[in-house]
Protein backbone atom coordinates (compact mmCIF):
# COMPACT_ATOMS: atom_id res chain seq x y z
CA UNK A 1 0.00 0.00 0.00
CA UNK A 2 1.10 3.81 -0.97
CA UNK A 3 1.59 4.81 2.85
CA UNK A 4 2.25 8.72 2.58
CA UNK A 5 1.29 10.71 -0.82
CA UNK A 6 -1.57 12.82 -0.15
CA UNK A 7 -3.79 15.55 -2.53
CA UNK A 8 -2.63 18.76 -0.87
CA UNK A 9 -5.72 20.81 -3.50
CA UNK A 10 -6.14 21.21 -7.36
CA UNK A 11 -7.61 22.97 -9.92
CA UNK A 12 -9.57 22.84 -13.62
CA UNK A 13 -10.28 25.25 -16.29
CA UNK A 14 -13.58 24.26 -17.85
CA UNK A 15 -13.46 22.21 -20.40
CA UNK A 16 -14.51 22.79 -24.01
CA UNK A 17 -13.56 24.49 -27.39
CA UNK A 18 -11.94 27.33 -26.76
CA UNK A 19 -13.19 30.26 -28.86
CA UNK A 20 -11.49 33.15 -26.82
CA UNK A 21 -8.11 33.49 -28.44
CA UNK A 22 -6.21 31.74 -25.18
CA UNK A 23 -3.92 29.06 -25.73
CA UNK A 24 -2.54 26.11 -23.51
CA UNK A 25 -0.23 28.44 -21.81
CA UNK A 26 -2.91 30.71 -20.25
CA UNK A 27 -4.87 27.58 -18.83
CA UNK A 28 -1.73 26.42 -17.22
CA UNK A 29 -1.30 29.61 -15.54
CA UNK A 30 -4.56 29.68 -14.02
CA UNK A 31 -4.69 25.94 -13.21
CA UNK A 32 -1.17 25.95 -11.56
CA UNK A 33 -2.38 29.18 -9.15
CA UNK A 34 -5.69 27.91 -8.67
CA UNK A 35 -4.03 24.34 -7.32
CA UNK A 36 -1.33 26.63 -5.13
CA UNK A 37 -4.16 29.28 -3.91
CA UNK A 38 -6.57 25.91 -3.30
CA UNK A 39 -3.91 24.01 -1.07
CA UNK A 40 -2.58 27.10 0.48
CA UNK A 41 0.73 27.01 -0.56
CA UNK A 42 3.42 29.53 -2.76
CA UNK A 43 5.24 29.14 -6.35
CA UNK A 44 8.45 28.39 -3.82
CA UNK A 45 6.47 25.39 -1.97
CA UNK A 46 7.14 23.44 -4.90
CA UNK A 47 10.02 21.23 -5.88
CA UNK A 48 9.14 19.14 -8.87
CA UNK A 49 6.83 19.17 -11.92
CA UNK A 50 5.27 16.73 -14.14
CA UNK A 51 3.96 17.76 -17.27
CA UNK A 52 0.81 15.62 -19.21
CA UNK A 53 0.63 15.95 -22.51
CA UNK A 54 0.00 13.47 -25.54
CA UNK A 55 1.32 14.57 -28.40
CA UNK A 56 4.31 17.42 -29.22
CA UNK A 57 1.82 18.38 -32.10
CA UNK A 58 -1.24 19.24 -30.34
CA UNK A 59 1.19 22.35 -28.28
CA UNK A 60 3.97 22.28 -31.19
CA UNK A 61 5.98 22.43 -28.61
CA UNK A 62 8.78 19.86 -27.63
CA UNK A 63 10.03 19.90 -24.15
CA UNK A 64 6.97 21.84 -22.68
CA UNK A 65 7.92 20.90 -18.93
CA UNK A 66 10.51 23.27 -18.66
CA UNK A 67 8.69 25.81 -20.73
CA UNK A 68 5.94 25.07 -18.48
CA UNK A 69 8.01 25.57 -15.43
CA UNK A 70 9.07 29.42 -16.48
CA UNK A 71 5.62 30.27 -17.63
CA UNK A 72 3.60 29.50 -14.48
CA UNK A 73 6.66 30.67 -12.25
CA UNK A 74 7.84 27.64 -11.28
CA UNK A 75 11.54 27.79 -12.71
CA UNK A 76 13.67 25.81 -10.91
CA UNK A 77 11.94 22.97 -9.99
CA UNK A 78 13.14 19.49 -11.07
CA UNK A 79 10.17 19.22 -14.41
CA UNK A 80 9.32 15.99 -16.57
CA UNK A 81 7.05 15.54 -19.62
CA UNK A 82 5.40 12.34 -19.51
CA UNK A 83 2.77 10.63 -21.83
CA UNK A 84 0.70 7.37 -21.79
CA UNK A 85 -1.84 8.53 -24.72
CA UNK A 86 -5.33 8.97 -22.91
CA UNK A 87 -4.03 8.19 -19.89
CA UNK A 88 -1.53 10.66 -20.24
CA UNK A 89 -2.74 12.40 -17.19
CA UNK A 90 -2.84 9.47 -14.75
CA UNK A 91 0.43 8.82 -15.62
CA UNK A 92 1.83 12.26 -14.65
CA UNK A 93 -0.41 11.61 -11.42
CA UNK A 94 1.62 7.92 -10.59
CA UNK A 95 4.63 9.92 -11.81
CA UNK A 96 4.14 12.25 -9.48
CA UNK A 97 2.88 10.19 -6.95
CA UNK A 98 6.38 8.62 -7.16
CA UNK A 99 8.53 11.35 -6.61
CA UNK A 100 6.74 11.91 -2.92
CA UNK A 101 6.64 8.25 -2.04
CA UNK A 102 10.14 7.85 -3.00
CA UNK A 103 11.82 11.35 -1.44
CA UNK A 104 12.70 12.67 -4.61
CA UNK A 105 10.31 15.30 -4.45
CA UNK A 106 8.60 17.25 -0.91
CA UNK A 107 5.71 18.90 -2.77
CA UNK A 108 5.11 17.93 -6.95
CA UNK A 109 2.73 19.75 -9.14
CA UNK A 110 0.79 17.43 -11.49
CA UNK A 111 -0.41 19.28 -14.87
CA UNK A 112 -2.29 18.22 -17.46
CA UNK A 113 -3.36 20.21 -20.78
CA UNK A 114 -4.20 19.29 -24.02
CA UNK A 115 -5.47 21.70 -26.72
CA UNK A 116 -7.25 19.13 -28.62
CA UNK A 117 -10.20 20.98 -29.97
CA UNK A 118 -9.13 24.31 -30.92
CA UNK A 119 -5.23 24.43 -32.36
CA UNK A 120 -5.67 22.03 -35.18
CA UNK A 121 -8.49 20.95 -37.42
CA UNK A 122 -10.87 18.07 -36.29
CA UNK A 123 -9.42 16.12 -39.38
CA UNK A 124 -5.74 16.46 -38.13
CA UNK A 125 -6.12 15.72 -34.66
CA UNK A 126 -8.52 12.37 -35.95
CA UNK A 127 -5.09 11.30 -37.95
CA UNK A 128 -3.26 12.38 -35.43
CA UNK A 129 -5.40 10.15 -32.85
CA UNK A 130 -5.44 7.20 -35.05
CA UNK A 131 -1.66 7.08 -34.53
CA UNK A 132 -2.37 5.85 -31.31
CA UNK A 133 -2.66 2.29 -32.21
CA UNK A 134 -0.09 0.11 -33.98
CA UNK A 135 0.73 2.74 -36.33
CA UNK A 136 2.27 0.64 -39.30
CA UNK A 137 -0.25 -1.73 -39.44
CA UNK A 138 -3.92 -1.18 -38.29
CA UNK A 139 -3.28 3.07 -38.37
CA UNK A 140 -2.12 3.02 -42.08
CA UNK A 141 -5.30 1.60 -42.85
CA UNK A 142 -6.25 4.76 -42.24
CA UNK A 143 -8.78 3.56 -39.58
CA UNK A 144 -9.84 6.14 -36.85
CA UNK A 145 -10.52 5.97 -32.69
CA UNK A 146 -14.40 5.63 -33.45
CA UNK A 147 -14.02 2.70 -35.67
CA UNK A 148 -11.37 0.61 -33.40
CA UNK A 149 -13.86 1.37 -30.32
CA UNK A 150 -16.84 -0.11 -32.49
CA UNK A 151 -14.86 -2.97 -33.42
CA UNK A 152 -14.08 -4.26 -29.47
CA UNK A 153 -17.57 -2.65 -28.73
CA UNK A 154 -19.52 -5.14 -31.30
CA UNK A 155 -17.50 -7.89 -29.57
CA UNK A 156 -18.02 -7.09 -26.00
CA UNK A 157 -22.35 -6.79 -27.61
CA UNK A 158 -22.10 -10.65 -29.16
CA UNK A 159 -20.04 -11.95 -25.83
CA UNK A 160 -22.55 -10.18 -23.32
CA UNK A 161 -25.81 -9.29 -25.30
CA UNK A 162 -25.60 -5.55 -24.48
CA UNK A 163 -28.27 -3.58 -26.84
CA UNK A 164 -27.30 -0.12 -28.32
CA UNK A 165 -29.77 1.08 -25.88
CA UNK A 166 -27.15 -0.03 -22.98
CA UNK A 167 -25.02 2.30 -24.61
CA UNK A 168 -27.12 5.02 -24.97
CA UNK A 169 -28.50 5.12 -21.25
CA UNK A 170 -24.52 5.65 -20.39
CA UNK A 171 -24.36 8.28 -22.83
CA UNK A 172 -27.61 10.31 -21.32
CA UNK A 173 -26.57 9.78 -17.85
CA UNK A 174 -23.20 10.73 -17.99
CA UNK A 175 -24.83 13.91 -19.84
CA UNK A 176 -27.15 14.54 -17.43
CA UNK A 177 -24.56 14.40 -14.97
CA UNK A 178 -22.42 17.16 -16.45
CA UNK A 179 -25.70 19.49 -16.39
CA UNK A 180 -24.20 19.96 -12.27
CA UNK A 181 -20.97 20.44 -13.50
CA UNK A 182 -19.50 24.07 -14.24
CA UNK A 183 -16.75 22.75 -16.08
CA UNK A 184 -18.50 20.46 -18.42
CA UNK A 185 -18.21 20.53 -21.76
CA UNK A 186 -21.65 18.79 -22.93
CA UNK A 187 -24.26 19.70 -20.48
CA UNK A 188 -26.91 18.04 -22.23
CA UNK A 189 -30.70 17.32 -21.30
CA UNK A 190 -31.07 14.43 -24.12
CA UNK A 191 -33.20 11.06 -24.22
CA UNK A 192 -31.90 7.82 -25.34
CA UNK A 193 -34.05 8.56 -28.35
CA UNK A 194 -31.96 11.80 -28.88
CA UNK A 195 -28.85 9.03 -28.98
CA UNK A 196 -30.46 6.57 -31.00
CA UNK A 197 -31.41 9.15 -33.83
CA UNK A 198 -28.11 10.99 -33.51
CA UNK A 199 -26.05 10.63 -37.01
CA UNK A 200 -24.10 7.00 -37.11
CA UNK A 201 -20.33 7.67 -36.79
CA UNK A 202 -18.74 3.67 -36.87
CA UNK A 203 -22.15 1.50 -36.39
CA UNK A 204 -22.80 0.83 -33.17
CA UNK A 205 -21.52 4.37 -32.27
CA UNK A 206 -23.18 7.58 -32.94
CA UNK A 207 -22.20 10.65 -32.53
CA UNK A 208 -23.97 11.65 -29.01
CA UNK A 209 -21.77 7.70 -27.83
CA UNK A 210 -18.69 9.57 -28.54
CA UNK A 211 -17.02 12.01 -26.27
CA UNK A 212 -16.29 15.49 -27.50
CA UNK A 213 -12.56 16.70 -28.71
CA UNK A 214 -11.81 19.62 -26.02
CA UNK A 215 -9.46 22.17 -24.68
CA UNK A 216 -8.40 22.59 -21.14
CA UNK A 217 -6.00 22.04 -18.30
CA UNK A 218 -6.15 21.01 -14.88
CA UNK A 219 -3.82 20.55 -12.00
CA UNK A 220 -2.97 18.71 -8.50
CA UNK A 221 -0.35 19.06 -6.28
CA UNK A 222 1.22 15.90 -4.26
CA UNK A 223 3.08 15.83 -0.87
CA UNK A 224 3.70 14.07 2.05
CA UNK A 225 1.04 14.60 5.47
CA UNK A 226 3.98 16.31 7.31
CA UNK A 227 4.26 18.86 3.89
CA UNK A 228 0.47 19.53 4.03
CA UNK A 229 -0.65 22.89 4.81
CA UNK A 230 -2.81 22.99 7.98
CA UNK A 231 -6.14 23.66 6.53
CA UNK A 232 -8.65 22.55 8.59
CA UNK A 233 -10.50 20.23 5.96
CA UNK A 234 -10.87 16.44 5.01
CA UNK A 235 -7.31 15.28 3.10
CA UNK A 236 -7.30 12.46 0.63
CA UNK A 237 -4.56 10.10 0.00
CA UNK A 238 -3.44 7.37 -2.53
CA UNK A 239 -4.47 3.57 -1.08
CA UNK A 240 -3.12 2.61 -4.42
CA UNK A 241 -2.08 3.21 -7.98
CA UNK A 242 -1.07 0.71 -10.29
CA UNK A 243 -1.04 0.05 -14.20
CA UNK A 244 -1.17 -2.68 -17.01
CA UNK A 245 -0.98 -2.94 -20.56
CA UNK A 246 -2.40 -4.99 -23.10
CA UNK A 247 -1.65 -5.77 -26.78
CA UNK A 248 -1.51 -2.90 -29.12
CA UNK A 249 -3.15 -4.68 -31.80
CA UNK A 250 -7.01 -5.34 -30.94
CA UNK A 251 -6.73 -8.51 -33.42
CA UNK A 252 -4.08 -10.55 -30.93
CA UNK A 253 -6.56 -10.09 -27.91
CA UNK A 254 -8.58 -13.24 -26.83
CA UNK A 255 -11.14 -11.53 -26.95
CA UNK A 256 -11.36 -7.91 -28.40
CA UNK A 257 -14.33 -6.84 -26.41
CA UNK A 258 -12.73 -7.52 -22.69
CA UNK A 259 -10.71 -4.67 -21.63
CA UNK A 260 -7.93 -7.48 -20.15
CA UNK A 261 -5.01 -4.89 -19.85
CA UNK A 262 -7.91 -2.69 -17.59
CA UNK A 263 -8.29 -6.04 -15.39
CA UNK A 264 -4.92 -6.85 -14.48
CA UNK A 265 -4.31 -3.00 -13.59
CA UNK A 266 -7.44 -3.05 -11.29
CA UNK A 267 -6.16 -6.53 -9.65
CA UNK A 268 -3.06 -4.79 -8.78
CA UNK A 269 -4.62 -2.02 -7.66
CA UNK A 270 -7.12 -3.47 -5.58
CA UNK A 271 -4.27 -5.74 -3.62
CA UNK A 272 -2.08 -2.44 -2.85
CA UNK A 273 -5.07 -0.85 -1.42
CA UNK A 274 -6.13 -4.27 0.10
CA UNK A 275 -9.29 -3.44 -0.51
CA UNK A 276 -12.16 -5.56 -2.70
CA UNK A 277 -14.07 -3.86 -5.73
CA UNK A 278 -16.96 -4.18 -3.33
CA UNK A 279 -15.58 -1.56 -0.84
CA UNK A 280 -15.36 1.42 -3.43
CA UNK A 281 -18.26 3.72 -2.65
CA UNK A 282 -17.83 5.94 -6.25
CA UNK A 283 -15.84 5.83 -9.36
CA UNK A 284 -14.59 8.09 -12.31
CA UNK A 285 -14.30 5.61 -15.44
CA UNK A 286 -12.88 6.33 -18.53
CA UNK A 287 -15.77 6.59 -20.93
CA UNK A 288 -14.18 8.07 -24.45
CA UNK A 289 -17.21 5.78 -25.91
CA UNK A 290 -20.67 5.04 -24.00
CA UNK A 291 -20.16 1.12 -24.43
CA UNK A 292 -16.18 1.55 -23.54
CA UNK A 293 -18.00 3.02 -19.42
CA UNK A 294 -19.46 -0.86 -19.26
CA UNK A 295 -16.63 -2.68 -20.92
CA UNK A 296 -14.84 -0.67 -18.25
CA UNK A 297 -16.66 -1.61 -15.34
CA UNK A 298 -16.96 -5.24 -16.37
CA UNK A 299 -13.08 -5.05 -16.41
CA UNK A 300 -12.55 -3.28 -13.17
CA UNK A 301 -15.29 -6.08 -11.63
CA UNK A 302 -16.91 -3.23 -10.25
CA UNK A 303 -20.33 -5.42 -11.10
CA UNK A 304 -20.96 -9.07 -11.50
CA UNK A 305 -23.00 -8.64 -14.33
CA UNK A 306 -21.92 -5.17 -15.96
CA UNK A 307 -25.55 -5.16 -17.98
CA UNK A 308 -28.28 -5.58 -15.21
CA UNK A 309 -26.63 -3.40 -12.69
CA UNK A 310 -26.47 -0.69 -15.03
CA UNK A 311 -29.98 -1.39 -16.04
CA UNK A 312 -30.97 -1.30 -12.15
CA UNK A 313 -29.56 1.95 -11.48
CA UNK A 314 -26.53 1.37 -9.68
CA UNK A 315 -24.42 3.52 -11.33
CA UNK A 316 -26.76 6.44 -10.82
CA UNK A 317 -26.63 8.82 -8.29
CA UNK A 318 -28.68 7.57 -6.39
CA UNK A 319 -27.27 4.24 -6.39
CA UNK A 320 -24.88 1.93 -4.70
CA UNK A 321 -21.68 2.75 -6.81
CA UNK A 322 -22.32 6.02 -8.44
CA UNK A 323 -19.91 6.15 -11.74
CA UNK A 324 -19.02 9.45 -13.36
CA UNK A 325 -20.57 12.11 -11.37
CA UNK A 326 -18.83 14.81 -13.42
CA UNK A 327 -20.10 13.47 -16.58
CA UNK A 328 -16.92 11.69 -17.46
CA UNK A 329 -15.58 12.26 -20.77
CA UNK A 330 -19.18 11.89 -22.58
CA UNK A 331 -20.42 14.86 -20.52
CA UNK A 332 -17.01 16.53 -19.02
CA UNK A 333 -15.02 16.53 -22.00
CA UNK A 334 -11.53 15.36 -22.75
CA UNK A 335 -8.39 17.38 -23.06
CA UNK A 336 -6.29 14.20 -22.95
CA UNK A 337 -3.50 15.10 -21.23
CA UNK A 338 -5.67 17.30 -18.57
CA UNK A 339 -8.32 13.89 -18.22
CA UNK A 340 -6.74 12.01 -15.75
CA UNK A 341 -5.69 14.70 -13.86
CA UNK A 342 -9.31 15.99 -13.27
CA UNK A 343 -10.60 12.72 -12.76
CA UNK A 344 -8.31 12.43 -9.43
CA UNK A 345 -9.03 15.98 -8.59
CA UNK A 346 -12.80 15.18 -8.70
CA UNK A 347 -12.54 11.94 -7.07
CA UNK A 348 -10.31 13.49 -4.14
CA UNK A 349 -12.90 16.46 -4.02
CA UNK A 350 -16.15 13.90 -3.60
CA UNK A 351 -13.97 12.61 -0.91
CA UNK A 352 -13.11 15.45 0.61
CA UNK A 353 -16.88 16.74 0.32
CA UNK A 354 -16.35 19.78 -1.54
CA UNK A 355 -17.07 18.88 -5.49
CA UNK A 356 -19.08 21.58 -6.66
CA UNK A 357 -21.04 19.15 -9.10
CA UNK A 358 -23.11 16.49 -8.79
CA UNK A 359 -22.42 14.60 -5.81
CA UNK A 360 -23.71 11.45 -4.00
CA UNK A 361 -26.27 10.30 -1.84
CA UNK A 362 -24.14 9.28 0.82
CA UNK A 363 -20.60 10.43 1.99
CA UNK A 364 -18.06 8.29 0.08
CA UNK A 365 -15.26 7.00 2.12
CA UNK A 366 -12.87 5.04 -0.92
CA UNK A 367 -13.46 6.48 -4.58
CA UNK A 368 -11.72 4.32 -7.95
CA UNK A 369 -10.39 6.21 -10.71
CA UNK A 370 -9.65 4.63 -13.99
CA UNK A 371 -7.69 6.08 -17.21
CA UNK A 372 -6.97 4.59 -20.65
CA UNK A 373 -4.79 4.78 -23.81
CA UNK A 374 -5.43 3.28 -26.80
CA UNK A 375 -8.08 0.78 -26.87
CA UNK A 376 -7.59 -0.14 -23.28
CA UNK A 377 -4.07 -0.61 -23.89
CA UNK A 378 -2.48 1.31 -21.22
CA UNK A 379 -4.35 1.64 -18.44
CA UNK A 380 -4.23 3.07 -15.11
CA UNK A 381 -6.00 2.41 -11.83
CA UNK A 382 -5.91 4.80 -8.33
CA UNK A 383 -7.61 3.76 -5.29
CA UNK A 384 -8.24 7.20 -2.59
CA UNK A 385 -9.44 7.54 0.64
CA UNK A 386 -10.33 10.07 2.50
CA UNK A 387 -9.00 10.79 6.15
CA UNK B 1 -1.78 33.46 -35.85
CA UNK B 2 -1.96 30.76 -38.15
CA UNK B 3 1.06 28.20 -38.70
CA UNK B 4 1.79 25.62 -41.31
CA UNK B 5 3.87 22.44 -41.29
CA UNK B 6 4.35 19.76 -43.52
CA UNK B 7 5.95 16.24 -42.58
CA UNK B 8 7.71 13.99 -44.95
CA UNK B 9 8.54 10.93 -42.81
CA UNK B 10 10.30 7.92 -43.84
CA UNK B 11 9.56 4.78 -41.87
CA UNK B 12 12.46 2.52 -42.16
CA UNK B 13 10.55 -0.93 -41.89
CA UNK B 14 13.48 -2.65 -40.25
CA UNK B 15 12.94 -6.54 -39.18
CA UNK B 16 9.23 -6.07 -40.82
CA UNK B 17 10.69 -5.43 -44.25
CA UNK B 18 10.28 -9.03 -46.06
CA UNK B 19 6.74 -8.50 -44.13
CA UNK B 20 5.80 -5.37 -45.89
CA UNK B 21 7.87 -6.21 -49.30
CA UNK B 22 5.41 -9.02 -49.38
CA UNK B 23 2.48 -6.98 -48.55
CA UNK B 24 3.09 -4.69 -51.45
CA UNK B 25 2.72 -7.33 -54.23
CA UNK B 26 -0.39 -8.51 -52.60
CA UNK B 27 0.93 -11.40 -50.47
CA UNK B 28 0.33 -12.59 -47.29
CA UNK B 29 3.82 -12.83 -45.18
CA UNK B 30 2.71 -14.07 -41.81
CA UNK B 31 5.68 -14.72 -38.96
CA UNK B 32 5.34 -18.24 -37.54
CA UNK B 33 7.15 -18.78 -33.73
CA UNK B 34 9.19 -21.63 -34.19
CA UNK B 35 8.74 -22.72 -30.47
CA UNK B 36 5.26 -22.58 -29.94
CA UNK B 37 3.83 -22.67 -33.58
CA UNK B 38 1.94 -19.28 -33.02
CA UNK B 39 1.01 -17.63 -36.94
CA UNK B 40 0.90 -14.13 -36.39
CA UNK B 41 -0.67 -11.49 -39.03
CA UNK B 42 0.63 -8.78 -39.20
CA UNK B 43 4.15 -10.40 -38.36
CA UNK B 44 5.68 -9.66 -35.29
CA UNK B 45 9.56 -9.66 -34.92
CA UNK B 46 8.93 -11.07 -31.40
CA UNK B 47 6.32 -14.31 -30.15
CA UNK B 48 2.99 -12.75 -28.83
CA UNK B 49 2.41 -16.38 -26.98
CA UNK B 50 5.95 -17.49 -25.73
CA UNK B 51 7.87 -14.42 -26.34
CA UNK B 52 10.53 -16.62 -28.18
CA UNK B 53 12.92 -14.44 -31.21
CA UNK B 54 13.09 -16.99 -32.95
CA UNK B 55 10.33 -16.56 -35.41
CA UNK B 56 10.27 -17.33 -39.36
CA UNK B 57 8.26 -16.41 -42.09
CA UNK B 58 5.07 -18.53 -43.37
CA UNK B 59 3.08 -17.67 -46.48
CA UNK B 60 -0.61 -17.05 -46.29
CA UNK B 61 -3.62 -17.52 -49.33
CA UNK B 62 -4.91 -13.96 -48.40
CA UNK B 63 -8.20 -15.41 -47.77
CA UNK B 64 -10.13 -14.34 -45.01
CA UNK B 65 -13.30 -14.41 -42.81
CA UNK B 66 -15.12 -10.97 -41.68
CA UNK B 67 -15.52 -11.45 -37.61
CA UNK B 68 -16.36 -8.00 -36.89
CA UNK B 69 -17.16 -5.15 -39.18
CA UNK B 70 -17.97 -1.40 -38.74
CA UNK B 71 -19.57 0.95 -41.25
CA UNK B 72 -19.01 4.49 -40.83
CA UNK B 73 -20.00 7.66 -42.95
CA UNK B 74 -16.98 6.76 -45.86
CA UNK B 75 -15.15 4.22 -44.83
CA UNK B 76 -15.44 0.12 -43.86
CA UNK B 77 -13.29 -1.32 -41.36
CA UNK B 78 -13.76 -4.97 -40.05
CA UNK B 79 -11.82 -7.71 -38.27
CA UNK B 80 -10.68 -10.67 -40.31
CA UNK B 81 -9.29 -14.01 -39.46
CA UNK B 82 -6.69 -14.71 -42.62
CA UNK B 83 -7.29 -18.64 -43.13
CA UNK B 84 -3.49 -20.33 -41.40
CA UNK B 85 -3.23 -16.96 -38.93
CA UNK B 86 -4.01 -17.43 -34.92
CA UNK B 87 -4.62 -13.39 -34.75
CA UNK B 88 -7.47 -11.57 -36.20
CA UNK B 89 -6.26 -8.62 -37.99
CA UNK B 90 -7.57 -5.27 -38.60
CA UNK B 91 -8.76 -4.36 -42.49
CA UNK B 92 -10.12 -1.49 -44.57
CA UNK B 93 -12.75 -2.79 -46.57
CA UNK B 94 -12.21 -2.16 -50.59
CA UNK B 95 -15.86 -2.73 -51.47
CA UNK B 96 -17.99 -2.10 -48.26
CA UNK B 97 -20.84 -2.60 -50.33
CA UNK B 98 -20.82 -6.21 -50.29
CA UNK B 99 -22.38 -7.65 -47.44
CA UNK B 100 -20.52 -11.25 -48.09
CA UNK B 101 -18.03 -12.21 -44.90
CA UNK B 102 -14.99 -13.66 -46.88
CA UNK B 103 -12.31 -11.89 -48.78
CA UNK B 104 -9.03 -11.68 -50.31
CA UNK B 105 -6.10 -10.04 -49.29
CA UNK B 106 -5.17 -6.67 -52.20
CA UNK B 107 -2.14 -4.75 -52.39
CA UNK B 108 -2.21 -1.80 -50.07
CA UNK B 109 -1.92 2.37 -51.88
CA UNK B 110 2.10 2.85 -51.87
CA UNK B 111 1.93 5.43 -49.17
CA UNK B 112 -0.36 3.05 -46.44
CA UNK B 113 0.74 -0.17 -46.19
CA UNK B 114 -1.92 -1.28 -44.09
CA UNK B 115 -4.26 -4.37 -45.32
CA UNK B 116 -7.07 -3.86 -47.21
CA UNK B 117 -9.41 -6.64 -48.17
CA UNK B 118 -11.82 -6.88 -51.10
CA UNK B 119 -14.28 -8.79 -49.88
CA UNK B 120 -16.20 -11.77 -52.23
CA UNK B 121 -19.04 -11.09 -54.51
CA UNK B 122 -22.22 -12.57 -54.33
CA UNK B 123 -23.75 -14.20 -57.63
CA UNK B 124 -26.57 -11.31 -57.30
CA UNK B 125 -23.76 -8.57 -57.25
CA UNK B 126 -22.32 -10.54 -59.48
CA UNK B 127 -25.27 -11.08 -62.30
CA UNK B 128 -25.25 -6.57 -61.57
CA UNK B 129 -21.68 -6.47 -62.59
Amino acid sequence: MINDVWIAGGAMTPFNRRKDGSSFRDWARVVVSGALQDAGLEARDIDGLVVASESDFFTLQLNPSALLADECGLAGVAAKRVEGGGASGHVAVQAGVADVASGLARRVMVLGLEPSASHLAGLDVGALYALSFDAWTDGMTGIDSTSLYALSALAFMERTGARHEDFARVAVRNRAHARHNPNAHLPLDISLGDVISSPVVASPYHRLDCSPLSDGAAAIILSCKADLPLLSRRRTRFRATAGATDTVRLGERTDPGFFAGKRHAANRAYKMADVTPADIDLAEVYDSYSGAQLQAIEALKLAPNVLQADRDGVFDTAGALPVNLSGGLLGQGGPVGATGVAQIMTAAFQLEGRYVGQRPARTPKLALVDTHGGIATLNCVSILESR
Amino acid sequence: MNHHMRLNYTLPEGDLKLYFAALHRGDALASECSSCGDVAYPARVLCRICGSESVGWVNLSGKANVVQRVDGRNSSYALVRFTGADTLSTVALINPTSQVSTGQLSKPPADRPGLWLTLDRTLKEDAHV
